[in-house]
């Protein structure tokens, strides 16, 4: 069984966060979802760009786990729809507060680039 | 569904936790990505889907296994640091014996082993004798050790079999040199045909090596190879050393070119400083000259080796047959004058051997190769006792550690996890020991080399692939062995009889049997090495005392190089004469006296003889060692004349020819009768020389310490057999040693400088030397028995510790119902007494065997001997029971109210 770490206060250990971990994030952030979701959902978001496989999906979910970025719903979240053998993902409190410190320094690289006129203003 | 099946498989990839907890998510993604795939783009889509998954597989198994070994890495430098005194024991431990075992493996890698730094050195054989060094004057029979100067130059012309064909001389020639106008230094030079750079395959860093073209005339090519080392130490590296000069003794000799740097040469375990060709041989030994057959002697100097390339699609075997083709016509030629048809079927009796040439030629191997496999044997065995006892412990705190395993099983946890966890432990300290020893083997291998105080020997790089690789594999072997006992423990874990009991007592019989095997195991082991480093302990003390026939305390010999000089031989022996008269005025000396092969160094003359009224039956009765020696050689060593007289100053070139025999030949070829009056004579080829016996001395040794003394003869060196080159001057000083050979060294400057003094010395010390590899061996041997010792010492008082503490509760209950500790101490010493006698019994056997492997290097006693096989055995005992004396004195010191109380 995975152990799960007690949350740590030290977001910035765990940036910067890799690909795979920040989309699952995302997906995560507006509902709770199972695997296969998580996966259709990133690649919906970045119009095919990004494909997770089932391996690394589920990789990243192992560490995600560990790092208490993420939790394990006990339950379905909509009964109705539930699959038994889905399992379903919620973002924690810590994840979200690393989600958006990961997005914080993905919009400041952003400036800097901007500001030495690399990309223009609108991209 | 078939493609679940599939992918299932696929997933036994990913660890066992990791598929448990995620793979049956894993599995129905995958079936939901092919169904929306083929529903929605078709087949070939889904045929992505699979790609994707095989492509995703490897590297995501991969990162998953890295994350769970860091886990349990992390876990077990958690464990073993928690425990920093058994930790810091047991990689001292390992490192010891992982280090022994790498130093001595890695000499024998550059002794036997590592291919020369050349091309293809596969390619490359050698047709002389690989171990031979030195040279011979004369006729040498079978298997030749060296070849001459015109055998090189014949062989060459054999272009069908050799791509090419070069030859080096057997010996480095230690002189001394001035380059650049600075003072004369000690030089190494090795003469080599101009062919030696192609035929290796070597191209110079600077420069250019010798035209391989043809061979030279004598004296035609006054060139020099430098070797890279000799090039940063004299001439800083720098380039402008090319055109420089150096001075030898007999001439001057250009700089050409300079080797690459890891190259050495053919020789392993020799590096010279410069390479000359063979042409400019007078140069470098003036003198002498070893490029032509001496006329009208059929003498022979054969000193140098020959090494070939052979050529495309030849095999050895078809190139020794074409190449003894050649040489037997050779001979045949040479050889043709001689009249008796027996004498000259003998001289033609000589051939060459092909051998293959990968590793290059050693002097080393001969006296190294065995003693470092029986060393590296004995390392192995101090190894697996080390390893052994370790495993024991670990087993010890596993069984310790019993509630906890049984705890987490009963949690869910795998025993293919607990396995993995404990077999991680035991490899961390496999490789921290292993890291570790790695540093002890370089110090190690430093010592060893030192300990056979040859300076001289330098031996390529220690570490290379071959060496980190066996560190490697043997770390690996360390980490198995030290795993399995505690490995083999969780799989007999039964959880709940292990949850109930207080300490896990079922568990630790298992443990104790276990334990007990282990021991009996050690005791076994250790005794052959205690009987092997005692058999060559009192090897050692029988050669430091082999009874020379003479005291060998307080001798001097000085060894001088007489054909420099270049003086006819009469000239020569007048020279001696002068010598010796003013030494012998010197107040320092007490007496002194020469001879030809002075005193130890392994040279000797031989012939064949005939003996006045004795017929040979050709059991090495054919032929006989011989010397020629100085007015008053018996008396100024102490050998008695047992009959007739001595060789005295009386003894010139033109009176008669006279000789004295030593008691071996006396009995050989004149049992009972008088040998005084009769006539030895010597001949070789045409020559003969015919002697009158005058005096029979004591047997004494001259050439070595262990061959059986045999049967010579002593000629004047007035009336010599054969040539002399050189004389050993043997001084008894009157006094301080020291300052003697200072007074004779400054005679020698003074009377005759162009002799130069080979050697100088005591003769303690040219023992000592002898002596040195197999005082090596019963050291380093002594060492490894006495750690083998301990640790099966320790091993049977853990094991015994362990057994009484389980046993408390019984002793206290005993003492409360009045055991005496007599009792107490038979119970305890029976079962020792067991454990020590099957032990012993089964280290005898294997000892008997074993002992057999070393029988070639014992002097004096025999591998069976038995006051050999009794120290080692009641040494072991007697650390046997004092092993188990500490156990036994507190099992009966214990309170049995304490006992009692004690949940055992």
């Amino acid at each position: 069984m995975a152990a799960r770490r007690p949350q740590s206060d030290d977001i910035d250990t765990l940036l910067p966060l890799p690909t795979a971990v920040f989309h699952i994030l995302v997906a995560l952030a507006d509902r709770d979802r199972h695997g296969y979701s998580i996966m259709q959902d990133v690649g919906a978001r970045t119009d095919g760009k990004v494909r997770l496989s089932a391996g690394t999906l589920y990789s990243a979910i192992a560490r995600m786990l560990e790092q208490g970025l993420i939790e394990e719903l006990q339950h379905s979240p909509d009964p109705a729809s539930a699959d038994e053998r889905r399992r379903y993902y919620r973002l924690t409190r810590f994840g979200r507060d690393v989600a958006v410190a990961e997005a914080r320094r993905l919009s400041e690289m952003l400036s800097h680039a901007r500001a030495t006129k690399l990309i223009p203003r609108k991209l | 569904m078939r493609s679940t099946d599939v992918y299932r498989v696929l997933l036994w990839c990913y660890p066992a936790q990791f598929r448990e907890e995620h793979g049956g998510e894993m599995v129905a993604v995958f079936c939901d990505q092919l169904r929306d795939a083929r529903r929605d783009k078709g087949r070939f889509a889904a045929a992505v889907v699979w790609a994707g998954a095989f492509v995703d597989l490897v590297p995501t198994a991969l990162s998953e296994h890295n994350h769970v070994i860091r886990q349990d890495v992390r876990h077990a430098v958690r464990i073993l640091s928690a425990a920093p005194g058994f930790t810091s024991v047991a990689v001292l431990s390992l490192a010891l014996g992982i280090g022994a075992n790498t130093a001595i493996f890695s000499l024998l890698n550059s002794v036997l082993m590592n291919t020369l730094p050349v091309r293809n050195p596969h390619e490359l054989v050698m047709l002389t004798d690989p171990s031979a060094r030195g040279n011979t004057l004369g006729m040498q029979s079978g298997e030749r050790y060296f070849v001459t100067y015109d055998e090189f130059r014949q062989l060459q012309e054999q272009h069908s079999v050799f791509a090419s064909v070069m030859a080096s001389s057997s010996m480095l020639q230690r002189t001394e040199a001035r380059s650049g106008g600075g003072a004369l230094e000690p030089i190494a030079i090795r003469l080599v045909s101009s062919s030696y750079f192609a035929t290796l395959g070597v191209s110079p860093v600077i420069g250019r090596t010798f035209d391989a073209s043809r061979e030279p005339a004598p004296g035609a090519t006054p060139e020099a190879v430098l070797s890279h080392e000799y090039w940063q130490r004299r001439f800083g590296g720098r380039p402008d050393a090319l055109g420089r000069t150096l001075i030898l003794r007999g001439g001057v000799v250009t700089i050409i070119g300079v080797a690459p740097p890891s190259f050495f040469g053919e020789m392993v375990g020799e590096r010279p400083d410069v390479w000359v060709p063979l042409a400019m041989q007078a140069t470098v030994m003036p003198g002498r000259d070893w490029l032509h057959d001496q006329s009208g002697s059929l003498e022979k100097r054969m000193w140098l080796h020959l090494f070939a390339r052979l050529a495309p699609g030849v095999t050895t075997q078809r190139a020794q047959t074409q190449a003894n083709l050649t040489f037997s016509q050779g001979l045949a030629t040479y050889y043709g004058s001689i009249a008796d048809p027996d004498d000259r079927k003998r001289f033609l009796d000589q051939r060459l051997v092909l051998r293959n040439a990968a590793t290059g030629a050693s002097a080393l191997r001969g006296a190294f190769a065995e003693p470092l496999f029986v060393l590296l044997a004995a390392a192995g065995l101090v190894l697996l006792i080390a390893c052994s006892n370790l495993g024991n412990l670990l087993l010890a705190r596993t069984t310790g550690r019993a509630r906890e395993m049984a705890t987490r099983l009963a949690l869910g946890a795998s025993r293919g996890r607990l396995i993995r966890q404990l077999l991680t432990e035991s490899f961390c300290l496999a490789a921290a020991g292993g890291l570790v020893g790695l540093f002890v083997a370089g110090a190690l291998r430093a010592g060893l080399l030192r300990l056979v105080a040859d300076a001289t020997i330098v031996l390529p790089a220690p570490f290379q692939f071959r060496t980190i690789g066996f560190v490697f594999g043997l770390t690996l072997l360390v980490g198995v062995i030290l795993g399995l006992l505690p490995a083999l423990r969780i799989t007999k874990t039964n959880v709940g009889s292990a949850l109930r009991e207080g300490r896990g007592n079922a568990g630790s019989a298992v443990w104790l049997r276990v334990g007990r095997l282990v021991v009996v195991g050690q005791l076994a082991l250790s005794l052959p090495l205690l009987v092997g480093a005692g058999l060559l302990a009192r090897t050692l003390y029988n050669l430091q005392r082999v009874d020379l026939g003479y005291v060998a305390d307080d001798v001097l010999t000085v060894r001088i190089d007489s054909q420099t000089a270049g003086y006819s031989q009469v000239r020569q022996t007048a020279a001696f004469e002068e010598i010796l008269a003013r030494i012998r005025a010197l107040p320092s000396v007490r007496a002194v006296t020469y001879s030809n092969n002075g005193l130890l160094q392994g040279s000797d003359n031989g012939d064949q003889i005939a003996v006045e009224g004795y017929s040979a039956s050709g059991r090495g009765d054919r032929g006989s060692s011989y010397d020629a020696v100085g007015p008053g050689y018996f008396s100024t060593l102490g050998v008695p004349v047992l009959s007739g007289r001595e060789i005295t100053n009386q003894d010139r070139a033109s009176g008669p020819m006279v000789c004295v025999i030593n008691e071996a030949f006396a009995k050989r070829f004149f049992d009972g009768r008088n040998p005084i009056g009769f006539h030895v004579t010597q001949h070789y080829a045409d020559q003969r020389h015919t002697y009158e016996i005058v005096g029979i001395v004591r047997d004494s040794r001259q050439r070595g310490l262990r061959d059986p003394i045999e049967h010579r003869f002593y000629t004047p060196v007035t009336q010599p057999a054969a040539m002399i080159s050189g004389v050993t001057f043997i001084v008894r000083p009157n006094g301080d040693a020291v300052s003697a050979l200072a007074d004779v060294r400054r005679v020698l400057q003074q009377t005759e400088p162009t002799m130069p003094i080979v050697r100088a010395g005591l003769l303690t010390a040219v023992v000592r030397e002898r002596i040195a590899q197999d005082r090596m061996l019963a050291q380093l041997s002594i060492a490894f028995g006495a750690v083998a010792m301990v640790l099966a010492a320790i091993g049977l008082y853990g094991v015994l510790s362990y057994g009484i503490a389980r046993r408390t509760n019984e002793i206290g209950i005993r003492k409360a119902l009045g055991a005496q500790h007599a009792t107490l101490i038979t119970m305890i010493a029976r079962e020792t007494g067991w454990l020590l006698l099957i032990g012993l019994v089964a280290g005898i056997a294997i000892s008997a065997g074993a002992t057999r492997l070393i029988a070639s290097r014992l002097y004096g006693l025999s591998p069976s001997d038995p006051v050999t096989f009794a120290i080692a055995t009641v040494a072991l005992a007697v650390a046997a029971v004092l092993a188990t004396w500490l156990p036994a004195s507190r099992a009966t010191r214990v309170d049995p109210l304490v006992a009692l109380r004690i949940e055992r």
